[in-house]
């Protein structure tokens, strides 16, 4: 009974917000919200390092789109992510693109010139981290988090080097890390802001750049009571090329000689016709 | 009017890039050469992944190629002989620069060593043509009535063996001299994304003396199997040619290229090679202040690779 009244605050909750922001948030359909993915006490997608203390306090969460699909006409995504808890608590949301090896390269003067000479592998980057809050994240976790990663420099403190190179040095290359990601708008520095309503409903919008790497993203909200995590919640994201777009790349990875061929083609027939009508007129 | 790009993944103003194949499609109508050497940094510059750049910038190549050649051919411009000798150097240079472009991507030093090889071979081409039009140029203009005096003159290099006789081009030379001018322009083609025509041009007129009115035409017919080779190759092993970014450069370049032609039809040669050798000079001094300039971050990422 509980959980049907819950799902009726959300959907209203969600109907007045909708009215408000205009057509850029989509209403999503009522049967997502009814999935078997509703954070209820035995869900199996929380994380083992939460405390099995019974009884967990409700958190249901859910995203306005279920994937994000990069099309020909992509500049970014904004996905809104709801949900409701049993107060009292604070939510943090966390993004976190697929882990992945990452080079970092350092330029040097060499002869006046600049040069990459420094190299630096880094295993289990995520090509994706954004975290959004409802209240600023130094006073959330003043008391440690239960031993969840959730900032950002947590999350990178884990990420293994690779070869033998003085701490020192390690540490700027992970600056450096970050500096390039940051610019590339994926590790984005602000920190989103999650809005409480009514005490017990939250909503926050995630905005994804145009520039984002494709897999499989995670998306964990945390209820955090005095500093600690009680309930958590993870959902997958897929991102993914979508249509035409998704073609060519296919094409370009899977049948690289023959999408060279038709790439000259194009660009023989374009060259040809356009020459042939640009001087008719 | 923003459109994804879905080999360079990032999305762009089609605009900007519709001028980009504009302004590099006046260039090839104007010079004879593809305009890839201004395009190319400049596709870099406003963040196309240089990889991208470099191979969807061979592809877009092709067309101008082939709309500057339709008019070339028609008023018999081309020297098909030398076309084709050009044309065996540059298969086999494009080649072997593609798989060093593959190699120094792995190291990490693909940026550097293009930037590099744009300074070096803009500001030596530049020059060299600067001054050999202002000289062309002042003593014309103090005595215009000089003869033209011998038509080239003989070097070294007209002793090598292999002579073959060039009739469109009214010369007779080694056929070794055009492989290997065809050779290093393929390896230039292939790692820097450019048709080549900017050193092939004045490598013609200067190193083998042909007559300038077959130069372009020429020039054209090489550039592009060269650069159809490249677009191949680059697709084949790299998988970074981009349709969407080559159409919308093709497109612009379309408009560019009648401009430019029409352009050069009523400009002196002499004007015309002075107005080439300072747009060189200038992209090179543009892109050495880039290497000398401490860079605003030191930092880069090399290609990610996905975890099992």
């Amino acid at each position: 009974m509980t959980r049907l009244m819950a799902v009726l605050a959300v959907a209203l909750f969600l109907a007045s917000s909708a009215a408000a922001q205009g057509p850029r948030v989509a209403t999503p359909p009522a049967g997502a919200l009814v999935g078997p993915s509703i954070g209820g006490p035995v869900d199996s997608t929380v994380p083992p390092s939460v405390p099995i203390e019974p009884p967990t306090p409700d958190l249901v969460v859910d995203l306005s789109l279920a994937r994000v699909s990069i099309t020909s006409a992509f500049q970014g995504e904004s996905i809104l992510l709801f949900g409701m808890f049993d107060p009292p608590g604070e939510i943090v949301v966390v993004v976190a693109g697929p882990a992945g090896r990452e080079t970092v390269l350092r330029k040097q003067r060499f002869l006046g010139l600049w040069l990459n000479t420094g190299r630096q592998a880094f295993d289990d980057v995520p090509a994706y981290y954004a975290i959004a809050a409802s209240q600023p994240l130094q006073r959330l976790l003043a008391r440690g988090a239960g031993g969840e990663i959730l900032s950002l420099d947590d999350r990178l403190s884990s990420v293994r080097s690779f070869g033998q190179r003085e701490h020192q040095d390690l540490i700027r290359f992970r600056l450096g890390l970050v500096e390039v990601k940051r610019r590339e708008g994926l590790y984005p520095a602000a920190i989103g802001q999650v809005t409480i309503q009514a005490g017990r409903l939250f909503r926050v919008d995630l905005p994804f750049p145009s520039r984002l790497p494709e897999g499989v993203y995670e998306v964990r909200t945390y209820l955090l009571r005095d500093g600690k995590i009680v309930a958590a919640v993870s959902r997958p994201l897929p991102v993914a090329k979508e249509g035409f777009s998704a073609q060519l790349a296919g094409w370009a990875v899977n049948e690289g000689p023959l999408y060279g061929l038709g790439a000259i083609l194009m660009a023989l027939v374009a060259g040809w016709l356009g020459g042939a009508i640009m001087r008719r007129l | 009017m923003e459109i994804y790009l879905p080999i360079a993944e990032l999305s762009m103003n089609v605009f900007v890039l519709l001028g980009l194949g504009a302004a590099a499609g006046l260039l090839a109508g104007m010079f004879g050469v593809g305009g890839g050497f201004l395009a190319t940094p400049l596709l870099i510059f406003v963040g196309i992944p240089p990889a991208v750049a470099v191979a969807s910038q061979a592809n877009q190549v092709i067309a101008n190629s082939v709309s500057s050649l339709q008019v070339q051919w028609r008023r018999g411009n081309v020297d098909f002989r030398m076309g084709l000798i050009l044309l065996l150097g540059g298969l086999f240079g494009s080649t072997a620069g593609v798989w060093l472009f593959t190699y120094l991507k792995r190291i990490g030093q693909v940026d550097f060593v293009i930037a590099v090889a744009y300074v070096v071979m803009l500001s030596t081409i530049g020059v060299l043509m600067l001054v050999e039009s202002l000289r062309t140029y002042v003593r014309r203009r103090r005595n215009p009535q000089a003869p033209r005096g011998k038509l080239h003159t003989h070097y070294l290099v007209h002793r090598l063996p292999l002579k073959l006789r060039f009739y469109k081009s009214k010369l007779y030379i080694s056929a070794l001299l055009p492989i290997g001018i065809g050779f290093v322009i393929g390896v230039l083609s292939a790692i820097l994304g450019v048709g080549g025509g900017f050193v092939l041009v004045p490598a013609m007129i200067y190193i083998l003396g042909m007559p300038t009115a077959v130069v372009i035409g020429t020039s054209n017919f090489q550039i592009l199997f060269v650069a159809a080779n490249v677009t191949f190759l680059q697709a084949a092993t790299n998988g970074t040619v981009d349709i969407v970014l080559a159409l919308l450069l093709i497109l612009g370049g379309v408009v560019g290229a009648p401009i430019g032609s029409r352009l050069a039809a009523k400009l002196p040669g002499v004007v015309l090679r002075g107005m080439m050798s300072i747009l060189i000079l200038a992209v090179a001094t543009e892109l050495l202040t880039e290497l000398l300039r401490t860079p605003s971050s030191l930092y880069s990422l090399g290609t990610r690779e996905v975890m099992p």
